[in-house]
């Protein structure tokens, strides 16, 4: 579905993406983890066109989109849910979805029923059906991200990219936050979770590649890394020495 | 007491004619944290073009009106191709400050050169009799002008609130990536801000040209007092826009007639400095957390 | 110092303009000439707000106003002499230039140029309407100035506006190449920087519009001598406009290019005015911009793209010209485009498009500014030892602290003892409140709640430039270097504190600024030879590589003489030599008894350098001790890992 062959992406001058491969097959679920710093969301500005790549190649179903305008490879079907939730924060929650919808609208993507998905996506996400008419800059943390997360299921992609979801959320939020992921996974939504949160990432996850300064330091199934010392150590340093 | 309905009645007129002025500089501020300086020309260009189009052409007033509508789009989608946008693409302030600020120069100077430097008179669609109404002279034109104004901001409130396309620009004015994410165009959605707001001025200059006179200079000094009320009110706030437009143009009014017509824009540019003093974001606006 | 090749050009000028009376006879052409520097007295100053501060200001004509009417009011109504009204005009313009200021300090860009744009509208509605002072829309008579009692010559006068703008050169040459016009561009490039290296941004703001507006005083008394006529309707938008043009194109932060732009608005209307002379010109320009394109396509300097629409536009001018038979209607039209051009295409004006227009063709590469590479005394010793007394006694106390903007709680309820002479680490997942923590303690954020107190005092509510003077220096995580500045210019300006001499001392070159000037200037060259700069010197901060750029804000925020250092994830974005060399320098600056704070995210420099670590999550402290017991703590683990 999604191919990332020898990324190299960074900011100005700072190069942060040293040559990465991902590859996120169909109907599956990838993690990307690592400790902050190490470009997981510059990992995911290059894929989804916020900044541009300075090597390597993005594929989407086949179609290259490294170098490709945001808009234009939202249109192809890649919904991403960035980084910080950034919801529309003066617009109701029911508008945020619609938007998410908005390439359904003008055609760009094959409408179907927007407005039988709207109420399916509030009944996939309780919290959001009680605060429908709310401004989204009014919700909570927890409540933001499930926002971000059904404004991206809004657009029927063909895969969904979630940037640290569980950044700044308490920890019984979190768990909300993965039950849901889990809920999409049993629906056969592929998705590339990029997260902070190592453990609860390769609970959910199929695969993993760990990001350690701009380049995957291992890759596996999720069950094998979830034990792997060099995971705890591409973290919190010590115990492996570096 | 008679003064005072007239100070009120003609300054409501007055401030409503900056407020939609002002709406316009808030459009495209929302949208790409840039504003045309030569808004102002943009009103001007609208109102000869309707004169025009009345006079030389013979069109009916409120034919003219969705003509000179056109126009306004047209104007504004050229200034931000050329003045604009190239300017956002190299981060440069300076560039879209100065670039503006040289159109409305060439707009003003075109428009000496096609319709000559004297003002001329606007033919009005409504009888020029003023009516009194608790001790004030109306004009209808200035009802018009009232009416004329909010039905436009109202307009585009129903646009951006409703439709999708116009949600898609709040999407934009509130976050430029996240709007990209979702599939919004934003360059085009700048674009057409730029359109929108020179159509809202070009809207403005054909409600005020009947009850003052056309000429190539007319654009600049609403602009600055427009400018003005998009401070006053606050850049974020459309609520704020018409306050702001209401407290100018009383202001300005009882200025007129109190100490005199010479001295009538200075409490306004006055009350700017003091906003942009002690609160630049504006009486209504939010103030913004520095993110360092 | 003023070397003979510098000298040589005001030397040929002094002669020149010495000489053009004497040979030319014709009033006008005199006339023309005393214009021109007239228009350049006011661009130099007009280039402090837009060169070095980097400000659009339309209300320069206004203040050029205010001179000439200052001088025509105190003639009309007083009767004084020239020797009264030179320096009136220039101190009554230079207190509106302070007024003007005063509602620009809090704002930048667009806001900025609307202040000045009313302003300018402003004066000019009351120089029209108060005819009680200014004789309105009448205007004022000037004659011309005496000397010794006989009335001046032409001659006379032209002598005198020459050595005053020689003079204005000098003085403002000075002025920029001394710390004041290092203030300006830091100011430009980074105002919170700015502040938080003890150079106080609204201060500077101030000062900038009062010599700004000086200047343009002056030039105004000037002109209105030499007009010996002056009306309201001169001073108007548009004029404020063509100084700004002529600024832009001459060439910013260049005297010469004052020169030029003052040239090219002074002659402009005079060759629009003549078609014929303008038909000759705009075909010459045409000719002169095409083969220059070809020059630099054949060398492949340029694509054919970028060279398009300047050729289209000289060439389409050049056409224009012919087709009409009268230019001077399309005067304002032609200052228009001219305005897009040079915004667009010629950014560093003249001057500066002929410079690099002639490195690029002859084949040098200059990234370097300024002047030779100096050398380093390595007897200076660069930082300011703290001393090892009082090692271990409290430095810096937060009590308490809570952050709160609308409904979230940056940090709250913190508490942090930090004690002198140790590295103090500040960890924690994103968002946990670390950068707000290092801005509060900047004096950036005023905390909500709570305290902050430095060597006992309370830091609260002072602005972030008092902070930085009292000995807290800061490195960003985002690095705020001054970017358009040299290395060496980055670290004087973090040098700006040792300065004490005043503008009349920078002025006249007295010794004591020649020596603060000179003592800076060797410590700033230690300083980066402490962080291994030394060689890129006069390179600009922009076009250094990343890793650099974070060791010279260290080396900046040292130049402070801090007691407490607080640096802001330095090591992201690093390569492991280039850590490795960030932690030789920061255990040297311990040695010297210097407080480190240190937010970071790479373990391993956390572990190998601090002595105490305190872990933030939520905005709440959840851990502290040594490294290693953090590290292992099972709330730590949790927070970042989710174990």
């Amino acid at each position: 579905m999604l191919s990332i062959k020898n990324l190299e992406a960074g900011y100005g001058k700072v190069k942060v993406l040293h040559g990465i491969n991902i590859d996120v097959p169909k109907g599956q679920v990838i993690t990307l983890i690592g400790s902050n710093g190490a470009g997981k969301t510059t990992t995911m500005r290059a894929i989804t066109g916020m900044i541009k790549p300075s090597a390597g190649e993005v594929t989407l179903g086949g179609e290259k989109i490294d170098g490709y305008d945001s808009h234009k490879i939202a249109r192809l079907g890649l919904a991403h849910s960035p980084e910080g939730r950034r919801v529309f924060t003066t617009m109701s929650v029911t508008d945020n979805l619609l938007l998410g919808a908005f390439p359904r609208f003008t055609g760009s993507r094959p409408k179907g029923d927007i407005k039988n998905d709207l109420e399916k996506s509030l009944e996939m996400f309780p919290r959001l059906k009680e605060r429908r008419n709310q401004l989204a800059g009014t919700l909570s943390g927890g409540e933001q991200q499930m926002l971000a997360m059904a404004r991206a299921v809004m657009l029927n992609p063909e895969i969904i990219l979630l940037d640290e979801p569980s950044m700044g959320l308490a920890p019984i939020l979190v768990e909300e936050v993965f039950k849901i992921i889990s809920n999409l996974k049993s629906q056969g939504v592929t998705m590339l979770l990029v997260e902070q949160f190592a453990a609860a990432a390769l609970n959910v996850a199929d695969y993993g590649y760990v990001l350690e300064n701009g380049k995957i330091a291992t890759h596996g199934p999720a069950s094998k890394l979830k034990d792997d010392p060099a995971v705890k150590a591409a973290y919190l340093g010590g115990a492996g020495g570096h | 007491m008679d003064m005072l309905a007239q100070i009120l009645s003609s300054g409501i007129a007055v401030g409503m004619i900056y407020a939609v002025i002002a709406f316009g500089f808030q459009l495209t501020f929302a949208t790409s944290g840039t504003l045309n300086f030569g808004q102002g020309e943009a009103l001007m260009l609208g109102a000869l073009v309707g004169l025009t189009c009345v006079d030389t052409f013979g069109m009916n007033y409120w034919v003219m009106i969705p003509v000179v509508c056109i126009f306004g789009m047209l104007q504004g989608s050229f200034v931000e191709l050329i003045g604009v946008r190239p300017a956002i693409k190299i981060k440069s302030e300076f560039g879209w400050i100065m670039s503006t600020i040289a159109l409305g120069i060439i707009f003003k100077n075109v428009a000496e050169n096609i319709w000559g430097r004297d003002a001329l008179p606007f033919p009005s669609p409504l009888p020029m009799e003023p009516m009194n109404f608790l001790g004030a002279n109306i004009l209808p034109m200035e009802i018009l002008v009232v009416v004329g104004a909010l039905v436009m901001m109202l307009l585009v409130e129903f646009f951006n609130r409703k439709t999708i396309y116009g949600k898609a620009v709040v999407a934009t004015a509130n976050d430029r990536d996240a709007a990209g994410l979702m599939g919004i165009n934003t360059s085009m959605v700048i674009t057409f801000s730029y359109a929108l707001s020179s159509l809202t001025a070009a809207f403005a200059g054909v409600l005020i040209a009947p009850l003052t006179l056309t000429g190539a200079t007319m654009g600049g000094a609403l602009g600055l007092k427009a400018f003005a009320v998009a401070i006053i009110g606050g850049l974020s706030s459309g609520l704020g826009i018409i306050v702001g437009g209401l407290i100018l143009g009383i202001v300005e009014t009882a200025t007129g007639f109190y100490i005199s017509t010479g001295y009538k824009d200075v409490p306004g540019l006055i009350l700017l400095l003091l906003v942009l003093a002690y609160k630049p974001s504006g009486l209504f606006g939010k103030s913004a957390i520095k993110k360092v | 110092m003023m070397k003979l090749k510098s000298l040589l050009p005001i030397l040929i000028a002094i002669v020149g303009l010495f000489c053009l009376p004497l040979f030319i006879h014709n009033p006008y052409y005199i006339h023309l000439a005393e214009t021109i520097l007239i228009y350049t007295i006011l661009l130099f100053g007009l280039d402090i707000v837009v060169g070095y501060v980097g400000q659009v200001s339309l209300g320069h004509a206004a203040l050029f106003g205010i001179g000439s009417y200052t001088a025509g009011i105190l003639f009309f109504h007083f009767g004084l002499p020239i020797w009264v009204t030179i320096p009136a005009s220039i101190v009554v313009t230079a207190i509106f230039g302070g007024l003007l200021a005063l509602p620009a300090l809090k704002v930048i860009g667009p806001y900025l140029a609307m202040v000045t744009l009313a302003f300018g509208t402003i004066a000019q509605i009351l120089i029209n309407e108060m005819t009680w002072l200014t004789e309105g829309p009448l205007g004022i008579k000037l004659t011309r100035p005496e000397l010794m009692g006989v009335p001046m010559t032409k001659a006379e006068y032209f002598w005198m506006v020459s050595a005053i703008t020689i003079l204005a050169l000098i003085v403002i040459d000075r002025f920029v190449k001394s710390q004041m016009g290092r203030a300006f561009e830091a100011l430009r490039d980074s105002p919170i920087a700015c502040d938080c290296m003890g150079v106080s941004v609204y201060r500077f703001k101030v000062i900038a519009f009062v010599i700004s507006a000086a200047f343009a005083g002056l030039a105004g008394c000037l002109y209105a001598y030499s007009e010996q006529y002056i009306s309201p309707n001169t001073y108007n938008n548009e004029l404020a406009v063509l100084f700004l043009l002529g600024i832009i194109m001459g060439g910013r932060k260049s005297r010469l290019g004052a020169v030029i732009g003052a040239a090219i608005i002074v002659l402009l209307p005079k060759l629009l005015d003549d078609i014929f002379l303008f038909r000759i010109v705009a075909s010459i320009i045409a000719i002169v911009v095409v083969i220059g394109a070809a020059m630099a396509l054949s060398k492949k300097v340029t694509t054919p793209r970028r060279v398009a629409i300047p050729i289209a536009g000289v060439v389409g001018l050049a056409a224009f010209s012919f087709w009409l038979n009268s230019i001077s209607d399309w005067r304002l039209s032609i200052f228009g485009f001219m305005i897009l051009l040079v915004v667009y295409y010629l950014q560093n004006g003249i001057v500066g498009f002929a410079k690099s227009f002639y490195q690029s063709i002859a084949g040098k590469a200059k990234t370097t500014r300024g002047g030779d590479a100096e050398v380093v005394d390595d007897s200076i010793s660069f930082i300011s030892a703290v001393g090892n007394q009082n090692a271990g006694a409290e430095l810096l106390k937060v009590d308490s602290v809570l952050m709160q903007f609308g409904g979230l709680k940056a940090l709250n309820n913190v508490d942090l003892s930090i004690k002198r002479g140790t590295i103090h680490g500040l960890i924690g997942p994103n968002g946990s409140g670390k950068s707000t923590m290092m801005n509060v303690l900047t004096g950036i954020y005023v905390p909500t709640a709570g305290n902050v107190l430095y060597a006992g005092q309370s830091v609260v509510g002072r602005t972030s430039s008092d902070i930085a003077l009292s000995g807290i220096a800061r490195t960003f995580q985002n690095v705020q270097l001054f970017g358009e500045m040299t290395a060496i210019q980055n670290i004087l300006v973090g040098l700006h504190h040792t300065f004490k001499s005043n503008m009349v001392e920078i002025a006249l070159h007295l010794p004591r600024y020649k020596r603060e000037e000179a003592e800076a200037h060797a410590r700033a060259m230690a300083l980066l030879k402490f962080v291994g700069l030394d060689d890129l010197a006069n390179e600009e901060a922009r076009n250094l590589p990343y890793g650099k750029q974070r060791l010279l804000e260290i080396a900046r925020a040292l130049a402070l003489d801090p007691e407490l250092l607080l640096l802001d994830e330095p090591a992201a974005g690093l390569t492991a030599p280039d850590i490795q060399e960030l932690l030789r320098i920061i255990r040297k600056i311990r040695d010297n008894g210097i407080t480190f704070i240190l937010i970071e995210h790479h373990m391993d420099v956390v572990m190998s350098v601090c002595d105490t670590v305190s872990v933030l999550d939520f905005g709440q402290k959840i851990a502290e001790g040594k490294p290693a017991e953090v590290q292992a703590d099972e709330k730590v683990i949790h927070a970042y890992l989710g174990t």
